[in-house]
């Protein structure tokens, strides 16, 4: 039954994605003007985690904001600003050059206000200062993990992501989850699980997009560990992690840019 | 020679175990702290009282001290706090891998901003020494070092024209609030948690009421009455705002916009005001504090409780370290136990005293030996 309804959600994902690109071609025009109508390729390595890696959700203030003015203001809040890479940029850094090369034309700027060991309370508390000095369009926000390892109660962090969604929405700021870290060791810790799936419930019954970092990252282990990919190195599988997370971010982002016209689903009970 | 408790060593042990405390994300007893009722919280207590400490140690041998000699002392003690946050920095990074070793959970190694030290070593090794890169929850000391580095010129500023110091800081403040001038972290992108260009002005506020016979800290004592009636409803106004979170909204306020938030990193104005309000109310606690202990029935653990929080903060450097390195430790427990009554009671406890020994094996290095050997 659960693998049943996994099919589906992956197949209306799909179907999703499909008709957003579908837009991108069809029914883009006044934002083609703005921007390119290229979709963001992910790479090889990436493509497997793609149907987990995020729902899309249309991101109406970016949209509107993208009509208007050629610069996207991004604040990355929430647990660290990512890893640095060969090149000494953050994952954020990466998303920043990935969306300026998709949307051509388009200034982005990244502000990153991360700090780490953070919890989603305290953050929450935080951003709303970052929104007032930095007017960003759109919040990134890495969010849960520090609230899994620190076992704070999954009603409460509900509650607290929740509300710090309507908060943002009611100041015409878009936000993006990004969910919690992978370490394929946390499958069979059962509050790590139960903060991953209360994530995505808040982000299906918000509407709003959330990187399902986890399970993308999950189903790129397994495609290495079946021997179709060479075994990496912990660390190099996780950098390639964060530049597939960088990529998942940033085709969500191009893709909420066009997909305002998206049904929106139905929220998980 | 130990010193008696008084209400500096007091308010800074109780500080430091705050600090602990609200360090240890999620703990039941950190719904408890300061922080939980009021915008300022132990942070600015611990700098403040460092500003006044400096006080103690820029007016050495009664001012007598040649200023050349200050200023040498003061920068040996910037170089002495950096050394720390080295030490505790180097253990920390050691303790996550050691723990994700332990656990055998690499997740670990991503923890409070140390994936960098693992993943990008070459650059992160030199922000580590530069300060630039800092740990979760090991921030403060980097701002305790640039205070200290700068605190050779304020103890030069009071020497030659000590009415020029406050407006001096004050000067600095507004300029880093209005023109948003901060300290960058290098390599992972990013500003200093904690801005040392607006945190100098707590510290030189301590500083400067910690002089009794002149200046602004002469002006307050003689007139503490009246500070307090003004500090008691702005205190309360605080309260009640932060416990039924019915403060302002940021996106509301008018430019320079960091004139009115309610923000940490930047030690804002409202925050600030709430601190001094809280000052002025609490000055004369301890005094309080001490005659309540001298009651029969409470006496016992009462003093006992001063005295271990006087100690902690005659040594808060060293308590400071290891109270970091606990909190840390902490997490790790929480994390492999979970965060249950018993467990988190156990930490907290567990904590506190090996603070405290911390402490009294400190004192006990610094007494001169009896009979030493020859």
């Amino acid at each position: 039954m659960a693998c049943r309804i996994a099919t589906t959600q992956t197949l209306r994902r799909t179907a999703l994605i499909g008709t957003a690109l579908a837009a991108l071609v069809i029914g883009g025009a006044p934002l083609q003007a703005q921007t390119p109508a290229a979709p963001m390729p992910l790479s090889k390595a990436c493509q497997p985690g793609a149907n987990a890696g995020a729902d899309q959700s249309p991101l109406p203030n970016v949209a509107a904001v993208l009509a208007k003015r050629k610069t996207l203001r991004i604040l990355a809040m929430g647990a660290a600003p990512g890893r640095v890479n060969a090149h000494h940029g953050g994952y954020t850094a990466l998303i920043e050059t990935m969306l300026e090369r998709a949307l051509k034309g388009v200034d982005v700027v990244m502000i990153n206000r991360g700090v780490s060991g953070e919890l989603a309370a305290s953050a929450a508390s935080r951003m709303k200062n970052e929104v007032a000095l930095d007017e960003p369009d759109l919040v990134l926000w890495q969010v849960g993990t520090n609230d899994a390892l620190a076992g704070v109660p999954a009603d409460e962090f509900a509650d607290t992501v929740r509300q710090q969604i309507a908060w943002l929405k009611a100041h015409k700021v878009d936000v993006v989850l990004v969910g919690l870290q992978f370490a394929k060791e946390m499958l069979r810790d059962a509050h790590y699980v139960k903060i991953r799936e209360t994530l995505r419930k808040v982000a299906a019954q918000e509407n709003v997009i959330v990187i399902r970092f986890f399970e993308a990252m999950e189903i790129i282990n397994k495609v290495q560990g079946d021997g179709s990919e060479p075994a990496a190195e912990e660390f190099s599988r996780d950098e390639a992690g964060y530049n597939c997370l960088a990529q998942y971010v940033a085709q969500a982002i191009t893709l909420g840019v066009f997909a305002k016209n998206l049904p929106k689903q139905p929220a998980p009970k | 020679m130990r010193r008696e408790p008084n209400a500096v060593d007091f308010w800074r042990g109780f500080a430091l175990v705050t600090i602990f405390i609200d360090h240890i994300p999620g703990l039941l007893y950190a719904s408890y702290t300061l922080i939980n009722f009021s915008i300022s919280d132990a942070a600015d207590l611990f700098v403040f009282l460092a500003g006044w400490s400096l006080r103690l140690m820029a007016d050495g041998g009664g001012r007598s001290m040649p200023t050349r000699d200050v200023m040498l002392r003061l920068f040996g003690r910037a170089l002495e706090l950096y050394a720390a946050q080295v030490l505790i920095t180097m253990l920390a990074i050691a303790m996550l891998a050691l723990t994700s070793i332990w656990l055998d959970n690499p997740l670990l190694l991503e923890w409070h901003n140390a994936a960098a030290v693992f993943s990008d070593p070459v650059p992160t090794h030199i922000g580590l020494a530069l300060l630039t890169h800092q740990l979760g929850f090991f921030d403060i000391l980097p701002l305790y070092v640039v205070l200290m580095l700068m605190a050779p010129f304020f103890a030069l500023i009071d020497r030659l024209a000590p009415h020029l110091l406050l407006p001096t800081s004050a000067t600095l403040y507004v300029c880093a609030l209005v023109f948003r001038l901060t300290l960058p972290t290098w390599p992972v992108s990013g500003t200093w948690f904690f801005n040392p260009l607006a945190w100098q002005f707590i510290f030189v506020l301590g500083f400067s009421f910690a002089r009794a016979d002149a200046g602004i800290g002469a002006l307050v004592r003689r007139h503490i009455f009246w500070v307090r009636v003004l500090a008691v409803p702005v205190l309360i106004y605080f309260t009640f705002a932060v416990v039924f979170d019915a403060l302002w909204d940021p996106t509301n306020v008018p430019e320079p916009k960091l004139f009115f938030l309610l923000d940490k990193t930047w030690a804002t104005p409202p925050r600030l005001i709430q601190f001094l309000a809280l000052i002025a109310v609490f000055s004369s606690a301890f005094y309080y504090i001490r005659r309540f202990a001298k009651l029969p029935w409470v006496h016992y653990p009462s003093n006992a409780l001063i005295q271990m929080l006087a100690m902690l903060g005659r040594n808060s450097l060293y308590v400071f370290c290891v109270g970091s390195l606990l909190s840390l430790t902490a997490q790790f427990v929480r994390f492999a136990y979970r965060g249950t009554v018993g467990v988190d009671t156990a930490v907290v406890i567990c904590g506190i005293m090996t603070m405290a020994f911390t402490a009294w094996l400190a004192e006990l290095r610094q007494r001169k030996p009896s009979a030493a050997p020859r």
